[in-house]
C-alpha cells in the first residue's frame, strides 16, 4: 500500500549518533504521505534519536536522510514548522501563566516567521486546532489547571496549529491512566483519518497502537523489523528484540514488562 | 510636594526611573519565566566591574559595562548550551570573579572615586540630561527589540526545545535574550546600582506573576507595576529624603508581598471540568 503513497521522509542508510556513540545504525525507511507508522522497540532503542532525525535536529553522521525532498541539514525553520511535535510529556509548572489559547497560538510561531505578530487568522487556526481535539471550552483556562489528558490533548491542538503534514508524537500516552491513553489514541487515530496527517508515532504500548498503524517500525539502535503490524508482531522476532521482558500470553497480547521503566 | 515636581532635576528623574522602571520590569518578564534571575544578578556584578576598570583607565564607564555585562552572559548561554555546567555553577563562578575584579580595580584607583560607588548604590536623583538621553535611546532599542520577537521570546521562556523544534530560531532567540537582560541591566545601572537593579527586574514580574494565568495580562501588570513603582519610589525619596534605589526596591517588595496574599495562585482550584 506504501509504494503508492508520496515520500515525504527518507532514510538512507543514515546513522545517527554523537562521536563514539552511535545511537541508530544504517536506517534505511521511507515514510509515505498519509502513513500512520508505530515506532516501537526496547528502551535505548533509538526511538528518540529518530523523532530528532524527523525534526531535522540531528544530522546523519553517515548516509542521508531526506524530508520533504529537503536533505535534513538544510532543513530551514518554515520546513520544521510542517511537521507537528509531541514531545514526551514533561511536568508542567502549574503556575507558567499561559491560557490553552495562548499555548496553542505558540504552534504558530514557527510557521509565521519573524516579525510577524500572530492576528486574527492565526487565532482561528488555533481555535479550529482546538476544536479538532475537543477543547475549545477551554481556551481561557490556564493550562495548569488542567489534567494530564486534557494538556496532552491541548500539545496536540498546538501541534495541528502549525498546519504540519506530518505529525510526530513521541509517547504521547506515558503517565495518563489508561481510559485517557486509549482516547489519546483514538483521537490521534481520528486526527489522521480526517485531516490525511501522516502520523509516526513513537510508543511503548504496543497493544494501544497494533490495530491502528499501516506500519510498524521495530528498532534496536537498528532496523530490526518493518511492516505490517502482523509481519512485525510475531513471538520469535519480538523475543530476539526484547528478551524475556516478552510475555505473550493465550490472547496473542503481547506484554512488554519494561513498560513502567522507560527513560524520560 | 508639586514644588518638588518644577525642578528639573525631579523631572529628569522621574522620567530616568519610569523608562528603567519600565524596561526592567518588561525584560523581568522573560527573565522569570525562562529562569534566569542568578543570570541577571551576575551580569549586574560583571557591569559593575566593567563601570570600575573604565574609571581606573579614563575610559568610557557604560561602554565598558556594556562590554562586561555582555561577555558575561555570552559565556553564561554558552556554557549552558553546551552542557557542561548547571548555569548557577557558571554564573556563580562568573559573579564572584567579576566581583572580585571591580574590588581589585578599585583598590588599584589611587584616590576614592565616590562616582564609582554611585553605580553601585545607584542615585536616580543624580542623573544627568547626557545620562537621561543614553538611558532613553537604549531604552527604547530594548523595548523595540521585545516588540519585534515577543512571540519568540514567549515561546522560548516556556518551552525552548519545543520552540526550536516547532521551527523557531530558538538559540538566536535566547541569544537575544541574555543579550537584551545584559543591556537592561547596564542602563538602569546608574538609576537603582548593580545591587538592587536586579530586584527591579525580577521583582514587577514576580508581583505580575501571581495575579494572573495569561501571559499577556501578565506583561501588562507587570510594566504598570514596574513603572508605578519606580516613579513612587523616586518621589518618595525626594520627599522622606532617603536614598532612591532603596526606595524603589522596598516599596516594589510590599507590593510583590501584598499580591500574594491576594494571589488567585495562592489556594489550588478545583481542576477545570474533565472531559477525558
Amino acid at each position: 500500500m506504501s509504494s503508492f503513497r508520496q515520500p515525504i521522509i527518507r532514510f538512507d542508510h543514515a546513522s545517527f549518533g554523537f562521536p563514539g556513540v552511535i545511537a541508530l545504525k544504517d536506517l534505511t525507511l521511507t515514510i509515505g504521505a498519509g502513513e500512520f507508522i508505530g515506532v516501537i522497540g526496547p528502551n535505548g532503542s533509538g526511538k528518540t534519536t529518530l523523532c530528532k532525525a524527523v525534526l531535522g535536529l540531528m544530522a546523519p553522521m553517515e548516509g542521508h536522510l531526506h524530508i520533504f525532498d529537503c536533505a535534513c541539514d538544510e532543513l530551514r525553520c518554515h520546513h520544521r514548522a510542517k511537521i507537528g511535535y509531541l514531545p514526551q510529556k514533561g511536568v508542567v509548572d502549574r503556575n507558567f501563566p499561559v491560557t490553552v489559547l495562548e499555548t496553542v497560538t505558540m504552534g504558530r510561531y514557527g510557521a509565521m516567521g519573524l516579525f510577524r505578530r500572530p492576528g486574527k487568522a492565526d487565532r482561528k487556526i488555533a481555535m479550529e486546532a482546538l476544536t479538532h481535539v475537543g477543547m475549545e471550552r477551554h481556551k481561557d483556562t490556564a493550562l495548569g489547571q488542567l489534567s494530564g489528558g486534557q494538556q496532552q490533548r491541548v500539545f496536540i491542538a498546538r501541534a495541528l496549529a502549525q498546519q504540519p503534514q506530518v505529525l510526530l508524537l513521541d509517547e504521547p500516552t506515558t503517565g495518563l491512566d489508561i481510559t485517557t491513553q486509549h482516547n489519546v489514541i483514538e483521537l490521534v487515530e481520528h486526527l489522521h483519518q480526517e485531516l490525511g496527517l501522516t502520523v509516526v508515532l513513537v510508543t511503548h504500548d504496543i497493544n494501544m497502537i497494533r490495530t491502528r498503524v499501516d506500519r510498524l517500525v521495530l528498532l534496536k539502535t537498528r532496523l530490526y523489523a518493518a511492516g505490517p503490524p502482523a509481519e512485525v508482531l510475531k513471538a520469535e522476532i519480538l523475543r530476539e528484540v526484547y528478551g524475556k521482558d516478552l510475555v505473550i500470553t493465550e490472547k496473542d497480547l503481547l506484554i512488554v514488562e519494561d513498560y513502567h521503566h522507560h527513560h524520560h | 510636594m508639586l514644588d518638588l515636581l518644577t525642578y528639573d532635576f525631579m523631572q529628569r528623574s522621574l522620567l530616568a526611573a519610569a523608562m528603567v522602571g519600565g524596561l526592567c520590569s518588561l525584560i523581568g518578564v522573560f527573565v522569570v519565566l525562562r529562569g534566569l534571575a542568578f543570570v541577571g544578578a551576575g551580569t549586574a556584578h560583571a557591569a559593575f566591574a566593567g563601570v570600575a576598570l573604565a574609571y581606573l583607565m579614563g575610559w568610557p564607564p557604560l561602554l565598558l559595562a556594556i562590554v562586561f555585562g555582555l561577555i558575561t552572559v555570552w559565556i553564561t548561554g554558552w556554557v549552558e548550551e553546551k552542557g557542561t555546567m548547571k548555569l548557577d555553577v557558571s554564573i556563580g563562578i562568573l559573579y564572584t570573579t567579576t566581583m572580585a575584579l571591580a574590588i581589585l580595580f578599585i583598590g588599584l584607583m589611587k584616590t576614592y572615586n565616590p562616582e564609582v560607588y554611585g553605580y553601585l548604590f545607584g542615585n536616580v536623583l543624580s542623573v544627568t540630561p547626557e545620562e537621561l538621553r543614553i538611558v532613553g535611546a537604549l531604552t527604547v532599542g530594548v523595548i523595540g527589540c521585545i516588540f519585534l520577537f515577543s512571540k519568540e521570546l514567549y515561546f522560548i521562556a516556556f518551552d525552548q526545545d519545543m520552540a526550536e523544534a516547532s521551527g523557531v530560531p530558538a538559540r538566536r532567540m535566547f541569544f537575544l535574550l541574555l543579550t537584551l537582560v545584559a543591556l537592561t541591566v547596564v542602563v538602569s545601572l546608574k538609576t537603582v546600582g548593580a545591587i538592587l537593579v536586579f530586584a527591579m527586574v525580577l521583582i514587577p514580574a514576580s508581583t505580575a506573576y501571581q495575579l494572573t494565568h495569561s501571559l499577556s495580562t501578565l506583561t501588562w501588570y507587570s510594566l504598570i507595576i514596574g513603572i508605578a513603582c519606580s516613579v513612587s519610589g523616586v518621589l518618595l525619596s525626594a520627599l522622606w529624603d532617603v536614598p532612591s534605589g532603596p526606595a524603589i526596591v522596598l516599596l516594589s517588595t510590599v507590593v510583590f508581598f501584598i499580591s500574594i496574599m491576594f494571589s488567585p495562585k495562592r489556594s489550588p482550584r478545583p481542576l477545570a471540568v474533565t472531559n477525558l
